[in-house]
């Protein structure tokens, strides 16, 4: 192998000394936001202490923020609030991974096959506006009245954003890597696994975006409507005993459950598509 | 060109050339009334043989190349090679492509190892291989870079790479210096001479400059506005041997004029049918 001329007169800078600005500056951009976000939800923490202090609102309509927080300290001495947060996270995470297992398989292979297409197409247009909390009572009759029923409810209402957006990542992808690979000795069902669904990841991890808050949802919604244990049903309890403080604490465990699960997720896209140019602002 | 001369070529089992008999290629309707790309296209392309292909833009050089790659269905007429008549892609027959399609999610080193390790390479000899030909294409320093973080120019020379680094038969070459600065291609166009001289490949090579075709192949074919057609095949009587000297040379200086004056006509031609 020849080395290349010594007349080479382009101009290198090494990759590593680019990766280096750019992650600075992307660090100093994301504290930036998160500097921001913080404030906003600090002012917002400061209002509602301040109205409520102030008797501008019923204190039971609206607790003052510091009751709240005392609760929540007390349910977290007393450990409940971990038995609430905990059960609630069990059920949205194993409904969203059943529905992501199933989806998933089912998008890839509706872009490849016609026959499946025409069988689920419709079922899927049919099914995706529907309100699934209405499903609920079959559940109950189907299943049972605890966690099966909750989770396959879950399940159920993630999985069309995610067979969705499976379906439509993995059906329009680039023919030019496809191409790339078939000329390098790829067989077609590597092509499958090595290009289309790279290429198709970043469809398919939005429509696990767009599903994840959806599921929190119908975990809380469920519960609520369900009872027994779990944030929303907590929330149900204190509600039927007029207990404003508790209806208030379940909707801070709410709030921080979703921020953090969110966060993750968006954490996760980052770290799968460090190649894809969404990740370097 | 007669049939028999045709299969006698197809047949010889020494040959890596490609035979292209009677091929015309419609985009759009399968019902002939779409846009008519190529029309009745015979070329033998010889074994060993680096045959450049000149033509205005749309007339169908990049589609004449995804026939020879077997990317696109053959509607009319046969290719043939060594292997038998082309009807899907295949690793003997390697491409770079005009628009580079790197995949996007893998470095530049991961890019050129894939493609080795589909001819079977292990992960080790597959890694050291990559790195002479990012080397070569002169990437050093760019190893771990994503495409989206290169130029152009760049990405063009992580294709090249990759497609060279398995070392195909039959390389087939869209443009492939075309995103080049003047330097660059001058030393991509002189390495790639001399691997073709080291590796005795057969080169397909579309390009739209007449110095690069008349530098780099043994013959060229000039093309005619759309719908494609074989206008001229013009050997090229230059030394083996070819370095910058050459460009120099008053038969390199000839044959590129008259070159260009072919391809001009093309050209002209080309622009009044459009209006
Ligand atoms: N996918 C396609 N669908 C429809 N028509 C196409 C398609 N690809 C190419 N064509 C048509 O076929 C003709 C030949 O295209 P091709 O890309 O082969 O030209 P080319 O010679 O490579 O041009 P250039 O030098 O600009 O790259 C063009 O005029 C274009 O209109
Ligand atoms: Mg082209």
């Amino acid at each position: 192998m020849t080395s290349a001329g010594d007349g080479n007169t382009t101009v290198k800078l090494p990759a590593e000394a680019l990766q280096g600005q750019r992650t600075s500056s992307a660090y100093r951009l994301a504290l930036g936001d998160a500097g921001v976000q913080a404030a906003v939800i600090l002012f917002l923490c400061v209002l509602w202490e301040t109205v409520t202090r102030l008797d501008l609102v019923h204190p039971f309509l609206l607790p003052p923020l510091s009751q709240v927080l005392q609760r929540l300290w007390e349910d977290i001495l007393s450990g409940t609030v971990f038995v609430d947060l905990a059960l609630t996270l069990y059920r949205a995470l194993s409904g969203f991974f059943i529905a992501a297992a199933i989806a998933i398989p089912l998008g890839v292979l509706m872009s490849r096959s016609a026959a499946l297409r025409w069988f689920f197409d419709p079922l899927i247009s049919v099914g995706f506006p529907m309100p699934k909390i209405a499903f609920l009572p079959i559940f109950i009759l189907w299943f049972d009245i605890f966690d099966t029923s909750k989770i396959i409810m879950v399940a159920f209402s993630c999985f069309f954003p995610i067979v969705t957006a499976t379906f439509a990542g993995t059906s329009a992808v680039d023919k030019w890597p496809v191409w790339s690979a078939r000329s390098l000795g790829a067989k077609d069902r590597e092509v499958l696994w090595e290009v289309v669904l790279p290429l198709a990841s970043p469809q398919i991890i939005t429509g696990l975006q767009i599903a994840l808050p959806v599921g929190m949802i119908t975990t809380v919604v469920t519960e609520m409507l369900m009872g027994g244990r779990g944030i929303g049903g907590t929330m149900i309890t204190a509600g039927r005993f007029a207990d404003s403080v508790g209806v208030f604490t379940g909707i801070v465990e709410i709030a921080f459950l979703g921020f953090v699960v969110i966060r993750s997720l968006e954490y996760i896209r980052g770290r799968l598509l460090v190649w894809h140019p969404e990740s370097r602002r | 060109m007669t049939m028999a001369a045709i299969q006698d070529r197809s047949h010889a089992d020494s040959g890596t050339g490609i035979v292209i008999d009677g091929v015309s290629h419609s985009y759009g309707s399968r019902h002939g009334s779409g846009v008519l790309a190529l029309d009745n296209i015979n070329l033998d392309i010889r074994e060993n043989e680096f045959h450049a292909l000149l033509g205005p833009s749309g007339c169908g050089k990049s589609t004449l190349l995804y026939l020879i790659g077997g990317f696109i269905p053959i509607q009319q007429g046969t290719i043939a090679t060594r292997k038998g008549k082309v009807t899907a892609p295949g690793p003997e027959r390697s491409i770079v492509f005009q628009n580079f399609a790197l995949f996007p999610w893998k470095t530049v080193l991961q890019n050129i190892v894939y493609g080795l390790k589909k001819q079977g390479i292990g992960a080790a000899e597959a890694e050291s291989r990559a790195r002479e030909f990012i080397n070569l294409v002169q990437l050093k320093g760019f190893e771990n870079a994503y495409p989206s973080q290169l130029s152009g120019g760049m990405q063009q020379r992580a294709a090249i790479a990759r497609t060279l680094a398995v070392d195909p038969e039959i390389l087939l070459m869209d443009e492939p210096f075309g995103a080049l600065d003047a330097q660059t291609r001058r030393v991509m166009q002189e390495e790639l001479r001399a691997i073709w001289q080291r590796s005795r490949k057969t080169v397909v090579f579309v390009t739209h400059d007449v110095h690069e075709a008349v530098f780099l192949a043994d013959r060229i074919s000039i093309m005619s506005a759309r719908p494609g057609r074989i206008q001229h095949v013009i050997d090229v009587n230059l030394p083996q041997d070819r370095g910058e000297e050459i460009l120099e040379r008053p038969e390199f200086l000839e044959l590129s004029e008259r070159i260009w004056r072919l391809v001009r006509e093309q050209a002209i031609s080309a622009s009044r049918g459009e209006h």
